[in-house]
């Protein structure tokens, strides 16, 4: 489903990422670990198309994103669900709208917004909120508000940029429950996460980034297993 | 309710004084713009009306034959100094006569066409050829004196009348139309001021729009329509103000100018001359909103 070939960036003297290559299947959860500065959120930033790779391909169901026009980008965002560490939600409208901003942006059919949203909103157990503002909500609230957002528009993809990073461990852990129902139902999940704990939980494919590069690239299976990046 | 049209609302409700003063300033605009086009189209009927009236009147003499008549009449038409001539006869005259004292109908009882001469009343193309063809039309052996427009004196006061009211005219199209433009180009520069500060302060909201998938149109569309709604607000308001004074001002304003037609005389006449520049000044506001939106977003994302 998506393709990283020989990857790199860099920032002036600084690189990013070098000569990165992985496969992600359909269905699968993966997640991206590292340090800070090891290259994870610019590595789903190149996958967003917030940042264009110096060198190689990034092919996200058979379509180099690397080379598609600026004006196409919205149509490859539409296709990805974002989930973000500051959550990002629009607090000057309700949850509700928050979700159906998503659908306009998409514009999905509007006699079909409501269905969507509550189906959505009650997957991450907010239905009973959805005329609240975000203001009013807890940072797991917010979270999963940015999980259903991401959600309702069915994306083929799910990023997750450091998604517990601002929530205590309990609510970092419901909320990651909730990533694994949704990875049940078939939905891949790139998770980019410093998170310890929470990828020993999870026991999902983890690629592991150290200055740029991949460290290790270990899919866990019950008895662990361990992939290099030669394969 | 359609969701950019909510934003926008969103938008006027939460920065009200802001919203209130783009929509002041383009009601002042489409106020001025009203009522000079109502000044243009006034002056305008007034120099028409001076232009096309007979300047100079030939009284023929009672003996004058048919064809004497058409051999000067066709004389006067393919001279260039003439626009046009019209024929009156002794009877039309006695109409004329009747109709200017229809007040009082003694004075036109004991008069019969007899002693009305007929006459060529000529229409110059230029005023400046008044004097030569004066002179000309008093050498034609037919003519039995030569006159001019009556209530206006004689060549030099009807010359120097409507090269007054062309100057007048000419002041107030140039003169009006830079006070409009200086107007319309306030406008717009507050339109973008406040369409940019909506921008800076919708940076954030943006952003996220644009990671979720959002198109350029998409996030322009609720800043467009905020502008549209301002532009169209200002419209009504200022056309409407415009209209109020100006029919109030009606009866006066006609029977101060008499004959001359300054104003549609029938309510509506003068509500549809109203209707076209509304319809005109629609179209001026959507297009003040839509490139001061644009122009401010541009900015904005630059």
């Amino acid at each position: 489903m998506l393709t990283f070939k020989n990857v790199s960036k860099s920032f002036g003297k600084i690189q990013a990422l070098e000569d990165i290559s992985f496969e992600v299947d359909e269905g699968e959860f993966v997640f991206i670990t590292g340090p800070s500065g090891a290259g994870k959120t610019t590595l789903l930033k190149l996958i967003l198309r917030q940042l264009l790779p110096d060198k190689g391909e990034i092919i996200l169901e058979e379509k180099n994103i690397t080379n598609i026009k600026k004006r196409d980008i919205p149509h490859l965002r539409q296709q990805i669900g974002v989930v973000f560490q500051d959550f990002k939600v629009l607090y000057e409208r309700t949850l509700k709208e928050n979700v159906e901003i998503a659908l306009a942006v998409i514009n999905f059919p509007r006699k079909e917004w409501d269905a969507r949203v509550e189906h959505v909103l009650q997957l991450v157990d907010l239905h009973e909120r959805d005329n609240l503002f975000p203001s009013q909500l807890s940072g797991g609230e917010l979270q999963r508000l940015s999980l259903a957002r991401a959600l309702v528009v069915n994306p083929k993809i799910i990023l997750a940029d450091e998604p517990t990073g601002n929530l205590d461990w309990e609510t970092a852990d419901k909320i990651m429950d909730l990533f694994e129902k949704i990875n049940d139902e078939g939905k891949t999940i790139i998770m980019a996460t410093h998170h310890k704990l929470i990828i020993d939980k999870m026991k999902k494919r983890v690629i592991e980034l150290k200055d740029g590069k991949i460290k290790e690239d270990i899919v866990v299976k019950k008895p662990r297993s361990k992939k290099t990046q030669d394969e | 309710m359609n969701i950019h049209l909510k934003t926008a609302g969103d938008h006027i409700r939460r920065a009200p004084f802001q919203a209130l003063a783009a929509f002041f300033v383009l009601t002042i605009t489409f106020f001025v713009v009203t009522t000079l086009s109502i000044l243009v189209y006034s002056s305008g009927q007034a120099l028409r009306f001076f232009e096309t009236r007979p300047q100079i009147i030939a009284f023929l003499k009672d003996e004058v034959t048919p064809e004497n008549i058409s051999g000067l009449q066709n004389k006067l038409q393919e001279d260039v100094r003439v626009r046009k001539t019209v024929y009156v006869s002794k009877e039309e005259a006695l109409e004329i006569y009747k109709k200017a004292t229809a007040d009082n109908p003694l004075l036109s009882e004991l008069v019969s066409p007899a002693i009305f001469p007929a006459s060529i009343e000529v229409q110059l193309a230029d005023l400046s050829y008044a004097q030569e063809l004066i002179e000309d039309l008093k050498k034609q052996e037919v003519v039995d004196s030569v006159g001019f427009t009556a209530n206006l004196g004689g060549e030099d006061t009807l010359s120097q009348a409507v090269n007054k009211l062309r100057t007048v005219t000419w002041y107030i199209r140039v003169g009006g139309g830079v006070f409009a433009a200086v107007q319309v180009t306030t406008s717009l520069l507050v339109l973008m001021v406040i369409i940019g500060m909506r921008m800076t302060t919708r940076r954030g909201e943006i952003e996220i729009l644009e990671l979720i998938g959002a198109t350029s149109s998409f996030i322009r569309r609720p800043v467009v329509l905020e502008a549209t709604i301002y532009a169209v607000g200002g419209v009504f308001a200022g056309w409407f103000l415009s209209f109020v004074l100006i029919l109030y001002a009606t009866p006066s304003l006609i029977s101060y100018f008499g004959d001359i037609p300054i104003l549609p005389k029938d309510t509506l006449q003068l509500t549809y001359l109203f209707g076209i520049i509304l319809a005109a000044e629609i179209v001026a506001g959507l297009l003040l909103a839509v490139i001061g939106s644009l122009l401010a977003v541009s900015r904005a994302k630059s």
